[in-house]
C-alpha cells in the first residue's frame, strides 16, 4: 500500500508546483519510512504516473533539478527504446539528449488529457529515432532490417541490474507478459509499427498481408495489450 | 459508442500510423468527440509502454544526465531558473578590476585622443585636396574654353576667307544680259555669265525662234585685242520654247569679254559671223 501523500502535491491546492528535489525527497521518505514495508517497486502504476506528472509540472515551471528526476526515473527505458531502433548506442543518447531538451522546453505545453508523461517523452524519443534512423537509411534498408523477431519483446533478455531498476523489471515483466498474451500476428505487427519505422503499406508489405488485415491486426492487437495491462497493472 | 472503423484509426494514429488527409480527417473527428480522444490516450500510453519490452542495454553514459541538465536553458521569466553556483571572489579582486578599468580606460582615452587628431589632419588634407581639386578643374574647363574660342575663331576665318574667295570670284565673274537686236527676236532674252580665270561661260537663252533644219545659232565674244569676235560656240534651242542653256569654251583666250552676240547662221557655225545678229549684250 503507498503511503506518499499525494495530497500536498495537488496542483489545485498549491500556488506553484513543487521543485523536482521536494517531490523526489518524498518519494526517498516514503521508501525510507518505517510506517510503510513497501518499496519504491511497491508504488502502483497509478502513483508513479502522478509523481512523474508533478516532476513534468515542475520541470514546466523552469526547475532543472525536477529535469534530472525525470531523467532518472525514464533514462534507461527510453534508452533503450532509442537503442533498439537505432541499433547505435551513440546515436540514442544524442536521440535521449534531443528528447529531453525538448521535453524541457515544451514541457509547459503537455495536455495530460492526451496521454500520460511518460507516453509523452516515449513518443518524443521514438519519433526522433525514426527519423535518424529514415534520414540514414534508404527505405528498403529499413524494411530489410526490420523484423518482428529482432524488435522489442525478447524472453531472453532483461533490464541491466543495479540502481533502481526493479520497477523497471517489473513493468517490462508485466508488459512482456501482456505482450506474450497477443496472437503472434497481432504482435509482429506492433513490434514492426513501433519499433521498425514503418509506414502501414511498408508493415503489410514486410508481413506479406493486405493492408486491411495489417490495420485489424494493430487495432485489436492494441486494444487487447491495454486491456491486458490494465488487469496487470 | 466507438464503431471499429474509428477504433482503428484512433490505434493506428496512436502508433503515429496516420498521414496526409487521413490523418487530417481523424483529427478532425478527435477534435470533435471526447470519447474518441480518450480511447486514442488509452492506446498512446498502451503503445509507449512497448517501450519497456525493448531489449536490455547498457545504461547510457554518465555524463549523458550532466550534459542534458547544461543544455536545459531556464525558461524565460522562470522563477525556477537555473541558479549556477558563484564562488567567493577574493576581496582584492574588485580593486584589481577597478584598477583595470581604470587603466583600460586611460589607455582607450589617449588613443581616441590620438585617432582624434589624426581624423582631424586626414579631414583638412582632404578638404585642401578637394579645393585644389576644384581649382585644376576650373583652370581646364578655362583652358577648354579658350580652346573651343580659338577653334571657332579659325572656323570663321576660314569661312571668311572662303566667303571672300567666292566675293571675289563672282566680282571677277562678267554676267551680261542680251537682248534683241534691231527687232529680228523682240521676245527673246539671254543672259551670258563669263569666268575669266576659267576661260569660260554659260549662255542661257529663251524665246529664240525656232531653228530651220539648215541653220544653227552661233555666240560670239568680242574681245577688243582681236579685230574680229572670238568663236564661242554653234547651239539649238528648243522648237517649242526657244529656250537653250549652252556651256561655252572660245577657242582663243579672252582677256576682256566686252560684248557677248548671238547670230544666225548655217549649220556647224562660221568662223565669222555672217547672218544676221540675233541678240547682243550692253
Amino acid at each position: 500500500m503507498l503511503t506518499l501523500n499525494l495530497t500536498a502535491l495537488d496542483p489545485v491546492e498549491s500556488v506553484a508546483p513543487p521543485r523536482g528535489r521536494e517531490v523526489a525527497r518524498a518519494l526517498r521518505e516514503h521508501r525510507m519510512s518505517g510506517d510503510s514495508p513497501m518499496t519504491a517497486a511497491d508504488d502502483s502504476e497509478a502513483d508513479r504516473r502522478a509523481i512523474d506528472a508533478r516532476l513534468l509540472a515542475s520541470a514546466a515551471q523552469g526547475d532543472q533539478a525536477a529535469l534530472g528526476e525525470l531523467y532518472d526515473r525514464w533514462g534507461r527505458p527510453l534508452h533503450a527504446l532509442a537503442c533498439n531502433i537505432l541499433r547505435d548506442t551513440t546515436e540514442a543518447e544524442d536521440v535521449l539528449h534531443d528528447a529531453f531538451v525538448t521535453l524541457w522546453q515544451k514541457a509547459p505545453d503537455f495536455d495530460a488529457t492526451r496521454g500520460h508523461a511518460f507516453s509523452w517523452a516515449a513518443t518524443l524519443v521514438r519519433n526522433r529515432a525514426i527519423d535518424r534512423l529514415r534520414s540514414r537509411q534508404r527505405r528498403s534498408e529499413l524494411l530489410d532490417q526490420a523484423n518482428p523477431a529482432d524488435l522489442g519483446y525478447d524472453e531472453t533478455n532483461t533490464p541491466a541490474d543495479g540502481g533502481d531498476t526493479t520497477w523497471l523489471k517489473e513493468k517490462a515483466s508485466a508488459v512482456r507478459r501482456a505482450l506474450t498474451a497477443l496472437p503472434a500476428d497481432q504482435r509482429d505487427a506492433l513490434q514492426l509499427a513501433y519499433f521498425g519505422g514503418l509506414t502501414q503499406q511498408e508493415i503489410a508489405q514486410k508481413l506479406t498481408q493486405p493492408l486491411g488485415t495489417v490495420k485489424a491486426r494493430i487495432r485489436r492487437g492494441l486494444l487487447k495489450l491495454r486491456d491486458v495491462l490494465a488487469a496487470q497493472l | 459508442m466507438i464503431d471499429e472503423r474509428h477504433e482503428e484509426l484512433a490505434a493506428l494514429h496512436a502508433l503515429d500510423l496516420l498521414e496526409g488527409e487521413e490523418l487530417a480527417a481523424f483529427e478532425t473527428a478527435l477534435a470533435a468527440d471526447p470519447d474518441l480522444r480518450r480511447l486514442v490516450a488509452s492506446l498512446r500510453n498502451s503503445a509507449a509502454d512497448l517501450a519497456f519490452t525493448a531489449p536490455a542495454v547498457p545504461p547510457p553514459s554518465a555524463a549523458l544526465r550532466a550534459r542534458i541538465l547544461n543544455s536545459a536553458v531556464p525558461h524565460p521569466g522562470s522563477n525556477h531558473g537555473q541558479i549556477l553556483p558563484f564562488p567567493t571572489l577574493p576581496a582584492w579582486l574588485g580593486w584589481a578590476s577597478a584598477a583595470c578599468f581604470f587603466f583600460a580606460a586611460f589607455f582607450f582615452a589617449a588613443k581616441s585622443f590620438n585617432v582624434r587628431g589624426e581624423l582631424q589632419s586626414i579631414l583638412e588634407a582632404e578638404r585642401v585636396a578637394r579645393l585644389e581639386a576644384g581649382t585644376f578643374k576650373n583652370l581646364l574647363e578655362a583652358e577648354r574654353i579658350l580652346s573651343r574660342g580659338q577653334l571657332d575663331r579659325l572656323a570663321s576665318a576660314d569661312r571668311l576667307i572662303n566667303d571672300l574667295r567666292i566675293q571675289a570670284d563672282i566680282a571677277r565673274l562678267k554676267i551680261a544680259s542680251l537682248k534683241s537686236l534691231a527687232g529680228n527676236s523682240p521676245e527673246a532674252r539671254a543672259i551670258a555669265v563669263w569666268n575669266p580665270d576659267r576661260q569660260e561661260g554659260v549662255l542661257v537663252v529663251s524665246q529664240l525662234p525656232a531653228l530651220a533644219p539648215d541653220k544653227d545659232y552661233q555666240l560670239w565674244v568680242i574681245d577688243p585685242q582681236y579685230p574680229i569676235p572670238v568663236d564661242g560656240g554653234v547651239f539649238t534651242v528648243d522648237a517649242t520654247t526657244g529656250e537653250a542653256r549652252v556651256n561655252f569654251k572660245p577657242g582663243k583666250t579672252v582677256d576682256v569679254a566686252q560684248v557677248f552676240a548671238v547670230s544666225l547662221e548655217r549649220k556647224g557655225g562660221v568662223p565669222k559671223a555672217e547672218g544676221p545678229m540675233m541678240l547682243i549684250s550692253n
